[in-house]
């Protein structure tokens, strides 16, 4: 990651606005109302919710441990705590946690540790097609504006942006391409449509 | 020949947009040079010794005389009056500029034509046979199979970050000439006892570093399936492969470390959940990109026996012109019709596979003529013209020797496959092209070739492999020896059906030795030849030995290199 963690080491950086591309709808950007925790124990634990953000995306392998905390299941059941997925996770081993997950997490995400891993592009792809997970994903960490296109072709509705990357520029990126030659989640080949012409 | 739909044609101008803007951005600096190789490099622009190298694709090799016209023209504007055809049946530019590179590509676009993932970790350039249709021994034309999977990688999203490159080789006939088993996927078609198409599955194949054979991991597939199938072997690949090591990247590592069974057995796992799903192929699909591979105009010809042939050229010419068909042509489906090869390595060649603007002017000309107006290139480095009729081929012969692309050397020593090395690649140990030089001139003698027969020589300037020196029955590959250049020698690797990876002799060499290296490698194949055998069968008959005391004779030499501490 060639940005350093601007805020405090315990979040995952990214621009404090959203780009929101819905299936079927128009990117837009909205406010992060997003923390994006690291796992990091130095702060004993969840980072503070009452101050600032109050909704935490917590790594997936550290929901694995600490779900059955009481404190961890009241937060949940108001909404406030989602997971997102390591680039190394192999969630298809968690299949029976993610299914659970599918009920109460409102946000999940996957992170790309650097732009050029595209490992969670199959976990995203996999969130779609294997689980068939229907809410938000969330595309995070080494997030820059020319992998856009891809993610959300391969499931992601949703993008943290590294603080560095222009908006603007960012919300041009999903109207280059009018055709595709092979199926997405948002949408079938062209070639398949338009056989005829 | 493919004709492009508005469809690709869309999707292929709008990738030149998008290039545009992404080169713009580079330019003005809000791109990162670190962020933007990625994308030049799936755009087919690397950064090398002298300047920018582009590499356009040309799908399983097969393009148009138009496309050549464009590609000799663009030589010229954008670059130094030349292209270079590569061992991956694409075209490079050695001296284009970031900032033409837009232009470049939107010229190409005007011909169906671009450099979508001719580089980068991702699926690149599919190559095939490139006598595709035309084949003697073929049972299934590729054509049509190598296309749909053109377009299904073209801009595929979940796999345009792998851990490395990743290509795949189709082949449909007797012989494979595509190296199957030196690609991350080999896809053999095939015939089922219905008739219907099926496709075997070879994976983890490669050469560089750790050259490895692919394994046979699926058999009998039906086409129709292939792109689930695939989508699952390369998900498994890009979840698991290695991203840790650049070296342990490619999926033979993979493959390898888990066992071809259990690689096979995980995406077989993988595959159970998409096989149904309308990722798959279509009759309608097929149909559509089919009517583009049917036969050109053949007209109903009589075959003409090999004497007939050679009786068309004046009695003085007849020798020399029937060492030219024994070489350069070959056998057709269709009676009266031949293939020929237009050697692309005339002795004393500046570089194999180098054609210049002139010459492709030229030959696409010589297509139009010729051969139904459509060309192929072969991953030797070499051009086709793939339906040529039999009693045309003296006046062809004729205006291909005025363009010297008529050297009857296909197969033989000289008809070297060699990488740009030193010369032009930044990665690269040491030079390839002056020892393919060398050895040209000093097997300059075409009796004394056609005597020995085939034999393969490939160099590759670095271990990456580019010039398949693994697969040549010789092999020369550059080495680097504190600061200095050295050549290291493989013999008995093979391409083709027995495929195999060529084993280090000994002790690398200096450059200046390298021709009377061969020259006594030669020397002990002709000393020890059975009557017709070739060069790799004796090989194989006698073992290394002999060959490797003739190559290290020179004791001297062999002390220099002992010096050196290379180690074999
Ligand atoms: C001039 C700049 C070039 C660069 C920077 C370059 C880069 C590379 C690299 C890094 C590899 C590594 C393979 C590996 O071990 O994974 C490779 C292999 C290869 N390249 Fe190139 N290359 C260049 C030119 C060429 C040319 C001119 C050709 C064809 C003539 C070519 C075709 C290939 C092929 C066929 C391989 C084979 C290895 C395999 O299949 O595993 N490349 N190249
Ligand atoms: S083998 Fe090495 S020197 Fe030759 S082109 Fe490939 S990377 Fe460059």
């Amino acid at each position: 990651m060639s940005q350093a963690n601007l805020s405090n080491s315990t979040e995952i950086a990214a621009h404090d606005q959203i780009l929101h591309f819905p299936k079927g709808g128009k990117p837009n950007l909205a406010p992060n109302e997003w923390l994006i925790w690291n796992g990091s124990q130095d702060e004993g634990g969840l980072p503070d919710l009452e101050h600032g953000k109050q909704n935490v995306l917590v790594p997936f392998a550290w929901w694995a441990q600490h779900y059955q905390e009481s404190d961890i299941q009241s937060k949940t059941k108001a909404g406030h705590i989602g997971v997102w997925f390591a680039a190394d996770d192999d969630i298809l081993k968690h299949a029976e946690l993610i299914e659970e997950g599918k009920k109460i997490w409102p946000l999940v995400a996957a992170h790309f540790p650097i732009f050029r891993d595209g490992r969670s592009f199959s976990t995203a792809a996999l969130l779609r097609d294997r689980f068939q997970w229907t809410g938000e994903v969330r595309a995070i960490g080494d997030v820059l504006i020319d992998q856009l296109l891809q993610g959300a072709r391969v499931g992601f509705d949703s993008f943290a942006l590294r603080p560095d990357q222009k908006t603007d520029v960012a919300l041009k990126q999903f109207d280059l391409f009018s055709v595709t030659t092979q199926n997405s989640w948002r949408d079938k080949r062209a070639t398949l449509s338009k056989l005829s012409v | 020949m493919y004709k492009y739909d508005h469809i690709d044609q869309t999707l292929v101008d709008q990738r030149v947009a998008q290039f545009r803007d992404q080169v713009a951005r580079r330019l003005d600096g809000s791109l990162a040079e670190e962020e933007f190789r990625p994308l030049r490099l799936q755009n087919g622009l690397y950064h090398q010794r002298h300047a920018y190298m582009l590499r356009v694709a040309i799908p399983y090799g097969l393009f148009n005389s138009n496309q050549l016209r464009a590609m000799a023209l663009i030589a010229k504007k954008y670059d130094r009056g030349y292209g270079h055809f590569t061992t991956r049946q694409n075209i490079q530019y050695n001296w284009v500029t970031l900032e033409d590179t837009p232009d470049i590509l939107a010229e190409l676009a005007k011909v169906e034509m671009h450099a979508i993932q001719t580089s980068g970790n991702c699926i690149r350039n599919i190559t095939s046979d490139a006598f595709a249709g035309v084949a003697g021994d073929e049972y299934v034309d590729p054509r049509p199979i190598c296309e749909l999977l053109r377009q299904w990688s073209t801009l595929h999203p979940e796999f345009a970050h792998l851990p490395r490159k990743f290509k795949f080789a189709i082949n449909g006939a007797k012989e494979d000439r595509t190296i199957l088993l030196c690609h991350d996927v080999g896809i053999e078609l095939k015939k089922n006892t219905n008739g219907e198409l099926i496709a075997d599955i070879y994976a983890g194949g490669g050469m560089g570093r750790t050259p490895i054979l692919g394994s046979l991991i699926k058999t009998g597939l039906p086409w129709q399936l292939l792109p689930s199938y695939l989508t699952a072997l390369l998900r498994v690949y890009n979840r698991f492969g290695r991203r840790d090591n650049l070296y342990k990247a490619r999926i033979k590592i993979l493959v390898k470390a888990l066992s071809p069974e259990e690689f096979a057995r995980q995406v077989e796992g993988e595959w159970l959940f998409n096989k149904d799903s309308d990722v798959n192929f279509t009759q309608a699909e097929w149909d559509r990109v089919a009517k583009h591979f049917t036969k050109p105009a053949y007209l109903s010809l009589a075959k003409l026996s090999d004497q007939q042939v050679i009786n068309t050229a004046s009695e003085a010419e007849r020798a020399s012109f029937a060492r030219w068909l024994e070489r350069n042509v070959k056998p057709h489906q269709v009676p009266g019709y031949a293939s020929v090869i237009l050697s692309l390595k005339p002795h004393g060649s500046v570089a194999p596979g180098d054609a210049t603007t002139a010459q492709m002017l030229a030959i696409a000309d010589l297509a139009d003529q010729y051969s139904f107006g459509e060309l192929r290139a072969t991953h030797e480095q070499n051009l086709v013209l793939a339906d040529v009729e039999q009693s045309k081929l003296h006046e062809l012969w004729q205006e291909a020797k005025k363009q010297k692309v008529a050297l009857p050397n296909i197969g033989l020593l000289t008809d070297i496959i060699a990488c740009p090395g030193g010369d032009f690649c930044s990665l690269a140990n040491a030079k390839s092209l002056p020892i393919a030089k060398a050895i040209q001139e000093r097997f300059d003698d075409l009796d004394y070739l056609f005597d020995l027969g085939d034999i393969s020589l490939n160099i590759s300037g670095c271990i990456n492999s580019c010039g398949h020196h693994h697969v040549g029955n010789i092999g020369v590959l550059g080495v680097d020896k504190d600061g200095e250049e050295w050549y290291q020698i493989t013999l008995g690797g093979e391409q083709g059906n027995d495929a195999a990876i060529g084993k280090v002799i000994g002790p690398s060499f200096y450059a200046d030795e390298i021709p009377d290296v061969i020259t006594n490698v030669i020397n002990t194949y002709v000393n020890h030849r059975n009557e017709d055998e070739s060069f790799i069968d004796a090989y194989r008959r006698i073992g290394v030995a002999p060959f490797k005391e003739a190559a290290y004779k020179n004791a001297k030499k062999k002390e220099k290199a002992e010096i050196a501490g290379d180690a074999s």
